[in-house]
């Protein structure tokens, strides 16, 4: 393939193109789900094909294809040229991109345990046997489990003499019981909802996540989630816990960071951002305990890889310090407007997509206390677990969350359990409400496996190191 | 694209070889192109050439299936291979019903020879209309504009045959002042039936009527949801409760309802493929011609999309809509909605307002908090605007409105006889078309800033 690429890149060097990449993809995916006691489905999927990015007088081309014979190559990166013309047609200050050392090298996601060398019979076991657990009350009238490993191939080779190979790989999986009475449906769900948890790492993190002790636990809440209260309509302390924690960072710190979205190249699907260029440096975002950054060599996380795909290295870049904002995610485009060079975070959802900024793994850092300390710290309030529903405004300000399951703590004390629980807020409102963060013991890399942005839809991996944290008199309760 | 003929041959010569109790192929092939612009000039032009073959393979009760994006023939054989080892590899699957048999599908044409040929040149060239007009107005614009060309193919050892070429085609704008935005767009089979000029008129006017937006306290107000917005809230209501398998798990606010009213009696909502005003498809991914479904008729809860293996598991017949067997899990899917016209023009239906509000479209609807009550939650977004005495009178600030579907729809004042087409997820087979609405009742439950 090497050859192919490099021939390609002679190609558009020819046609005097300003700068031009290729990136070959090859990506397995397997995927099990095992349904109240048989198993719903088991396929593989085997996904090829090279994009070829084209900047020619300024203007962008990308054009990709399945089909990867020298000459289908050929004809592919002559199209990118074409379409670059296109682009031309509407005005615009020609793009510059900034300058970037044209690294030759490899990466391999570390892993103890193939996925794909594990037996199906295997992963069918541990689901079905954790599916057993909990359809063991009548009420339980549903139960899923599920896994997916991801196999990643990548060779990115650029005009500028770029030429690396990645080798990624993924896993994940969790379960979710429906309990029903006739009357109220609820669901309850491990490790995280929609899926379960996902890393970069092998089966040795399925192995690692507990699966049968923790299924019994989740059974009776979701049976327990018929009879609980409905929450309550008021302000209030609340403390949300880790995967929930992780989708709040997301949507709230994650997405407005991305500097693509801020510069508008979003507008048409998900929206901008509030975290504008002028509030760099500027903005008190949240509480000084609240220090953010966007990691991309986390181990382990859904959101670490050697290099981006426009070949610039992973790295750390503060974005959170002590609440203020200092940074954004870039890419080579859109860094030299706040004066800097990419921090690699452009991201392409396979060969047929045009790299654009995605998240890494952003993260919380974590704080000092302990969970046990921070609940029986608070006097009066409300403890969210596990997403269930969310929604956020297209600038990012004003957010609305669901969870699974919810806990009064009254003096200290974990009590009684709520439904349909939801916490709404203004970002930096609430972010300056948040006083306590757990420490490190508490901290943990939550993998998002479907983060949704660009046109045409791409879904990104993306995750979020997080602890439970606490916020101040937080709006609760709106559910209808 | 490849061909009905030539395409048969190929993945014929392959069935052929299946040694597999049952098997079937399901081939999607496309190129697409979609020009992205923002800022008033095009910032992303892309291209994609794919095709994507599915192989399910049975024995017995056991099901496999695999996949592939490789044409070469070795490459089909050994995927075809790896769907019956997955097969034999797992436990019988009781609730498996088999592949169905073969049947006869309605001619519908799908397919514009203009579409097909359509380059990035003319979707630029589009784009620049649209920048023209809202730069006239000294606004500048974001949004997209694609075109493609698909074909899909069916095979299976029982004797389904089913290929259906499409085109498709579709345009989005938001103009945008320092203080407000608005929004238009389009889809359909053919890229000469979107009407541009009347989308950016449109687009331009609510950008311009939205400046300098004010304040509205949160509450329960009289509403007009135009289009966009009525069909956001119609995909949410679809993924949640629409299809057999929320429904059959009991978290459908149709579960239970069957028979039941469960909005005002001038609501009907259904799935519709078979319509060529649509964007049509005859059949579903396991080759099973589609029907239409009413969800909701004259106010009345009437049931849900099978495939056949839901269809099995509740007592019914598959309708048509499959997915494909990679991606089965949450059951069958409804790719075509629509809500039934009602009498009133949109503007008639300002002039009947009182004191209320106009949504144009909504953002990050999400309809997980409480799906048996249908409850939905999500920000208005690229114009809305407070009505008074029968006029718009001024922008507003976006809103958060936090509402049970249901209930908000039993406070019907009248729909509008004209419909929207409007692109969704499932573009490629599908799209939703819809009315705007005007509700007595509907709850707002925060704001931004």
């Amino acid at each position: 393939m090497r050859d192919k690429l490099k021939e390609c890149i002679k190609l558009l060097k020819a046609k005097g193109v300003d700068y031009a990449d290729c990136r070959f993809v090859r990506r397995e995916n397997e995927a099990l789900r095992v349904s109240d006691g048989h198993v719903d489905s088991l396929s593989r999927t085997l996904d090829v094909g090279v994009g070829i990015r084209v900047l020619s007088k300024g203007s962008w081309g990308f054009a990709s294809t399945a089909n990867v014979t020298a000459g289908d190559l050929k004809k592919t990166a002559n199209l990118a040229v074409q379409i670059a013309r296109a682009s031309a047609m509407t005005a615009h200050e020609p793009v510059v991109l900034a300058e970037q050392e044209p690294f030759v090298a490899s990466y391999q996601t570390p892993f103890k345990k193939d996925p794909f060398e594990v037996s199906s019979e295997t992963k069918i076991d541990l689901l079905m046997q954790s599916v057993e657990v909990l359809r063991a009350n009548a009420k339980i009238k549903t139960a899923e489990g599920g896994m997916r490993f991801f196999k990643t191939k990548k060779h990115f080779v650029s005009t500028e003499g770029a030429d690396i190979e990645q080798d990624l790989l993924e896993s994940g999986g969790g379960y979710h019981a429906v309990a029903f009475d006739g009357k109220e449906a609820q669901r309850r769900s491990y490790p995280n909802s929609f899926g379960g948890d996902f890393c970069t790492k092998g089966y040795e993190f399925i192995e690692s996540m507990d699966f049968l002790d923790n299924a019994e636990r989740v059974r009776e809440e979701a049976v327990a989630l018929l009879k609980a209260s409905p929450c309550p309509d008021t302000n209030t302390t609340i403390i949300i816990t880790g995967p929930q924690m992780a989708l709040q960072v997301h949507e709230s710190c994650g997405h407005p960071i991305e500097l693509d979205r801020v510069l508008g190249t979003e507008i048409s699907l998900a929206g901008g951002s509030f975290m504008t260029v002028d509030k760099l440096n500027k903005l008190k975002y949240g509480s000084d305990i609240v220090n953010i950054n966007a990691d991309a060599t986390t181990p382990g996380g859904l959101g670490t890889f050697g290099y981006d795909d426009e070949g610039v290295k992973a790295q750390r870049t503060p974005i959170i310090k002590k609440g203020k904002f200092v940074g954004y995610m870039t890419s080579r485009e859109t860094a030299p407007i706040i004066g800097k060079k990419s921090n690699g975070t452009m991201r392409a959802d396979g060969w047929n997509r045009v790299p654009i900024i995605r998240m890494t793994n952003v993260n919380l850092e974590p704080g000092t206390w302990e969970l046990d300390d921070l609940i029986a710290d608070t006097k009066q309030g409300i403890l969210f677990d596990l997403n269930k529903s969310w929604s956020i405004d297209d600038l990012r300000l004003n957010f609305q969350f669901g969870v699974e399951a919810a806990w009064e703590i009254k003096n200290g004390v974990l009590g009684r359990m709520y439904k349909n629980a939801t916490y709404t807020g203004i970002t930096p409102e609430f972010w300056n409400s948040c006083d306590a963060i757990c420490n490190r013991n508490h901290w943990r890399v939550w993998g998002v496996p479907n983060c949704g942005k660009g046109e045409p839809m791409q879904s990104a991996h993306v995750a979020h190191g997080v602890a439970p944290a606490r916020f101040r008199n937080v709006k609760v309760g709106v559910s209808k | 694209m490849i061909g009905k003929e030539k395409l048969f041959k190929k993945l014929e010569g392959v069935l052929g070889r299946s040694k597999a109790d049952q098997t079937e192929i399901v081939y999607l092939g496309s190129e697409s192109g979609l020009t992205r612009y923002a800022n008033s000039h095009i910032h992303q032009n892309v291209f994609e050439d794919n095709h994507t073959m599915i192989f399910r393979s049975v024995v017995g009760k056991q099901v496999g299936v695999a996949s592939t994006n490789s044409l070469v023939t070795s490459d089909l054989h050994k995927t075809l291979a790896d769907s019956l080892e997955i097969a034999r590899k797992q436990p019988e699957n009781p609730g498996f019903p088999g592949l169905p048999g073969p049947a006869t599908y309605q001619e519908i044409n799908t397919f514009d020879e203009a579409t097909a040929k359509a380059t990035p040149k003319d979707r630029a060239k589009i784009v620049k209309k649209i920048v023209g007009v809202a730069g006239r107005k000294k606004f500048t614009v974001a949004g997209s504009c694609a075109t493609s060309r698909s074909e899909i193919a069916i095979l299976n050892s029982l004797g389904v045959r089913a290929y259906q070429p499409t085109t498709a085609a579709s345009v989005l704008m938001i103009p945008m002042s320092e203080t407000s935005s608005g929004y238009a767009s389009g889809t359909g089979r053919r890229f000469s039936d979107l009407d541009v000029d009347g989308m950016v008129a449109r687009s331009v006017m609510k950008c311009d009527l939205a400046q300098n937006p004010k304040e509205m306290k949160p509450g329960d107000y009289e509403v007009i949801l135009e289009p966009p917005a009525v069909a956001e809230m119609l995909e949410w209501l679809n993924y949640v409760s629409f299809g057999s398998k929320p429904f059959i798990q009991n978290m459908s606010f149709l579960s239970g309802n069957i028979g039941k009213s469960v909005t005002s009696d001038q609501i009907s909502i259904y799935d519709n493929a078979l319509d060529e005003k649509g964007v049509a498809f005859p059949f579903d991914f396991e080759g099973v011609p589609k029907k239409k479904v009413f969800f909701v008729q004259k106010g009345v809860a009437k049931g849900v999309v099978y495939d056949r293996a839901t269809g099995l598991k509740a007592g019914k017949k598959s309708t048509g809509h499959a997915v494909t067997a990679n991606n089965s899990d949450d059951g069958a899917f409804a790719t075509n909605i629509c809500m039934a016209p009602g009498k009133v023009s949109r503007d008639k239906m300002v002039s009947n307002m009182k004191r209320g509000i106009l949504v144009t479209r909504f953002h990050y609807l999400n309809g997980l908090i409480d799906p048996r009550n249908s409850v939905l939650t999500g920000m208005t977004r690229d114009g809305t605007f407070y009505v008074e005495d029968g006029e718009i009178k001024y922008g507003l600030k976006n809103l958060r409105f936090t509402d049970s579907a249901m209930r908000a729809l039993k406070t019907v004042i009248g729909i509008s006889r004209e419909r929207e087409q409007i692109e969704s997820w499932w573009s490629s087979v599908g799209c939703m078309t819809v009315p705007a609405i005007h509700l007595g009742s509907f709850k707002f439950t925060g704001k931004t800033g």
